[in-house]
């Protein structure tokens, strides 16, 4: 199930950037995002996170999991947020509008009424997020395992904090293994996941023998793991990593052109309060 | 080379530890010591206070693992409670017990790397030591590996090579042989040996003993609830020891066991041919298209009556295999036949009548809150009744001597009895075939015994097959053998006849061990293979 997230090399030009840039990238553009509602302005950005993605050479195969999983959440999210309920979601700006069509809603003497600006504004909701997952789905798939302590100790987090990133992925197989053992070992006494139709707290309630051994397993070997880097001096002084990294002329272009980014949003957004929802006919 | 006058790798004296919310000490007035590059051996069975000695030495307790301790612990001359874990690392080394659970890293250079790193060490400088570190230990070949890929001997090396590179003069090894097949296990002792003759002084806690043997430990200490029964050499330990506690050589433990009568089993197995429980018919398999055969052309039954052992090295495909017995898998090419149905026309919880498979650990299955409730679980997926349920839960209780247990929590006992829940919610589901992975992995030797026995009396299924690595474990309890190697079935039948060929075990990278030889050479005189006790009579 989750063993199938990893890395491998691609040969792509994104690998040969320094990972502390592709992180800055990453933030900058995120946080640019986030500021707008603007239909064309967010195109720009996702036009710029679409081609980061082709250029990462990662396969819809290797990353397909992950879409599902972030376009199921976020179709439902948004779907109750904005086509069934989210008239007042940005500060009222869709209020009224036009309509498309209308139902009565037999028990309350009212209408529903789904609007022109609805979807539009459902459409803008879709670009920002999945501007946002392709900016980083494809990070944990074209970086090295191995660099994640000393790029996150490289942006500033202290050496606890950032060896915790190389920690994860070491153990992510580990706990994908014991999943699929218990699995096993409950599928032997008969437990079959999808058995007959249930709600979403049967369902989760019928998880409870795959998660309890999988989250008692760690449990206990979190201990003997603690153990293991209390003996060999972990978090007594200040660490030296092998791992290193070399900012490089092209990173510099990479992290100039996401200040850049950054800078001209917050300019237009605040400076030129730029970026409000925006549909077309509208001025 | 150390000066007479230069002080001890270790020095303990009247030691006594107790954990804070415990009442009574864990160790109790603990002296001994360790010259250079001597190798001690520590023996005693699970809960004997081995562990609490190895955290006072190492500094976790009282540390970490907070509580009272008295008497002193000297390493190098410095007294341990004046010392901080960074400087007492310099000095000791400790390799934990599961390889897998203090490897930290991803890849093995930076696991190797990983305590230079937190000492602050300049990066080339780690490198360098690094490199020869794998180089003395001959795993420069796996400098680039990820560490989750490897095998458990490689995994251990690594572990051990990320202890060394410390650069430590004194060695705990806390069971290191627990998680290795015999012939890792052998290669692992030829190395701390060589460790010890480069000058490293080793506090080996292992209660395979008799593997120990093999590399002449200097000094064996005997632990017994907490204190040390016995000190002194290997010639004194292997007279005066309970070899129901601890595994001796089979000649010793048969001479020894003259005197002792053994209860009879309760239960007889006497297999019957016309009765087939299981059939494999041309089964290969392979995981992915791009890998190899994990099987190759697998034939065999099991039939009613049979107490069969899988036996072969780790990797040989005998978890793979008894995944198809219950259609956890399925061929690639061939059928198995469960109970005369192909497992592909059925659910695995259909499977589960016929044969019940309790996994290596008990972790792995046990969740309810209450062992009545775990008992439960499988007969209920399989739907049977109410009163159904009821009966076969008493009786899977009753049958493990768990009748005092029934409302406690699985997970609050002790792991003996945890692995008799993991096999009683098994039996619950009234399979014909029981059939165990490992079934003695993580018991003491005491244990070990007295598990396989109660199995081998329970009533209440047909046939019994497990798979594992310990030859031992064959000769004495199995009455059929079937020995794997590189995914084939390379032999098949009675115990003394497939094990009596030192060249076909060679063959399958399992390692002759004392009671093979001993029942080989007594054959003649049992007609079939026994446990070393139960040689006795016939010497």
């Amino acid at each position: 199930m989750i063993a199938n997230f990893g890395y491998r090399p691609h040969q792509s030009i994104l690998e040969k950037i320094d990972p502390r840039a592709r992180w800055i990238f990453a933030f900058c553009m995120l946080f640019s995002i986030v500021l707008f509602w603007d239909l064309r302005i967010l195109s720009v950005f996702f036009v710029i996170t679409l081609i980061q993605f082709f250029v990462s050479k990662v396969t819809w195969q290797e990353t397909k999991r992950a879409w599902i999983f972030i376009l199921v959440l976020s179709s439902i999210m948004i779907f109750i947020n904005t086509i069934i309920t989210g008239v007042e979601t940005v500060g009222g700006t869709i209020r009224g509008g036009t309509p498309l069509f209308s139902l009565k809603i037999p028990l309350f003497e009212t209408f529903y009424v789904l609007t022109v600006e609805r979807l539009w504004f459902a459409l803008t909701q879709y670009l920002r997020i999945i501007s946002i997952a392709s900016l980083f789905i494809i990070l944990p798939f074209t970086m090295d395992p191995r660099l994640y302590g000393v790029t996150f100790k490289g942006l500033g987090f202290p050496d606890k904090l950032a060896y915790t990133m190389d920690l994860a992925f070491r153990f992510i197989p580990t706990i994908a293994r014991d999943f699929n053992v218990t699995l096993d070992a409950q599928r032997a006494r008969g437990f079959e996941i999808d058995k007959g139709k249930m709600n979403i707290f049967q369902r989760i309630r019928r998880m409870a023998p795959l998660m309890v051994p999988v989250t008692m397993n760690s449990i206990l070997a979190g201990e003997d793991i603690a153990n293991a880097m209390d003996l060999r001096c972990f978090g007594l002084k200040k660490r030296s990593w092998i791992e290193n990294l070399h900012f490089k002329t092209g990173d510099f272009v990479l992290i100039g052109f996401s200040i850049l980014i950054l800078v001209v949003s917050l300019y237009l957004r605040f400076g030129l309060n730029l970026g409000d929802f925006w549909m077309p006919g509208m001025s | 080379m150390q000066t007479p006058h230069s002080p001890l790798p270790l020095v303990v004296e009247n030691l006594t530890f107790r954990y804070e919310r415990r009442e009574l000490p864990a160790i109790k007035n603990i002296s001994f010591s360790i010259q250079p590059g001597q190798i001690i051996l520590l023996a005693g069975s699970s809960g004997c206070g081995k562990t609490t000695l190895m955290r006072c030495i190492n500094g976790l307790a009282p540390t970490i693992y907070k509580g009272e301790m008295s008497g002193k612990i000297s390493v190098f001359g410095h007294d341990v409670t004046q010392l901080s874990l960074l400087q007492l690392s310099q000095h000791v080394g400790t390799l934990l017990q599961d390889p897998e659970r203090q490897i930290v890293a991803s890849h093995v250079l930076n696991e190797v790397a990983f305590g230079l790193e937190n000492l602050g060490v300049p990066r080339l400088r780690i490198l360098q030591r690094v490199d020869k570190t794998l180089e003395y230990l001959g795993i420069d070949h796996l400098k680039y590996k990820e560490t989750f890929k490897l095998s458990g001997g490689e995994k251990q090396k690594v572990a051990l090579a990320g202890v060394l590179v410390m650069e430590p003069k004194l060695l705990l090894l806390d069971e290191p042989l627990a998680s290795l097949d015999p012939a890792s296990a052998a290669e692992a002792l030829k190395l701390f040996k060589r460790l010890a003759e480069d000058g490293i002084s080793i506090l080996l806690v292992e209660h395979r003993v008799e593997d120990v043997l093999a590399i002449e430990p200097d000094l064996i200490m005997f632990m017994e609830d907490g204190e040390i029964t016995y000190q002194g050499d290997v010639k004194g330990f292997l007279e005066i020891a309970d070899f129901s506690k601890v595994k001796l050589p089979a000649e010793i433990v048969a001479q020894r066991a003259k005197s002792i009568q053994f209860p009879q089993r309760t239960r007889s197995f006497e297999p019957d041919t016309s009765s087939e429980l299981l059939r494999f018919e041309n089964v290969s398999f392979q995981y992915r298209q791009d890998l190899p055969l994990t099987l190759k052309n697998i034939n065999f039954s099991i039939h009613k009556g049979e107490i069969t052992a899988i036996l072969g090295h780790n990797g040989a495909g005998k978890t793979t295999l008894v995944k198809h017995a219950l259609g956890l898998l399925k061929p690639t090419s061939g059928t198995v036949y469960l109970d005369g149905k192909d497992t592909r026309k059925m659910t695995i919880a259909e499977a589960a009548h016929t044969i019940g498979y309790v996994f290596q650990s008990p972790t792995q299955m046990l969740f309810a809150p209450t062992v009545e409730q775990e008992l439960t679980f499988g007969p209920q997926n399989l739907g049977f009744s109410k009163e159904e349920i009821q009966k076969n839960v008493d009786w899977a209780i009753q049958t493990v001597h768990l009748e005092g247990e029934k409302q406690t929590p699985p997970l609050a006992l002790s792991f003996g009895q945890q692995k008799r829940v993991s096999i009683a919610s098994v039996l619950s589901m009234k399979s014909r075939i029981l059939m165990m992975d490992e079934p003695t992995a993580g018991q003491d030797y005491w244990n070990y015994h007295s598990f396989m026995s109660s199995i081998l009396d329970m009533p209440g299924y047909d046939a019994i097959l497990f798979i594992t690595h310990d030859l031992d474990l064959a000769i004495a309890y199995a009455n059929r053998v079937i020995l794997m190697a590189n995914g084939q079935i390379i032999r098949d039948g009675a115990p003394e006849e497939v094990l009596k060929d030192i060249s076909t075990l060679e063959k399958a990278h399992v390692l002759p061990t004392s009671l093979l030889s001993l029942n080989l050479k007594l054959l003649p005189k049992t007609k079939k293979f026994l446990r070393a006790e139960l040689l006795a009579n016939f010497i």
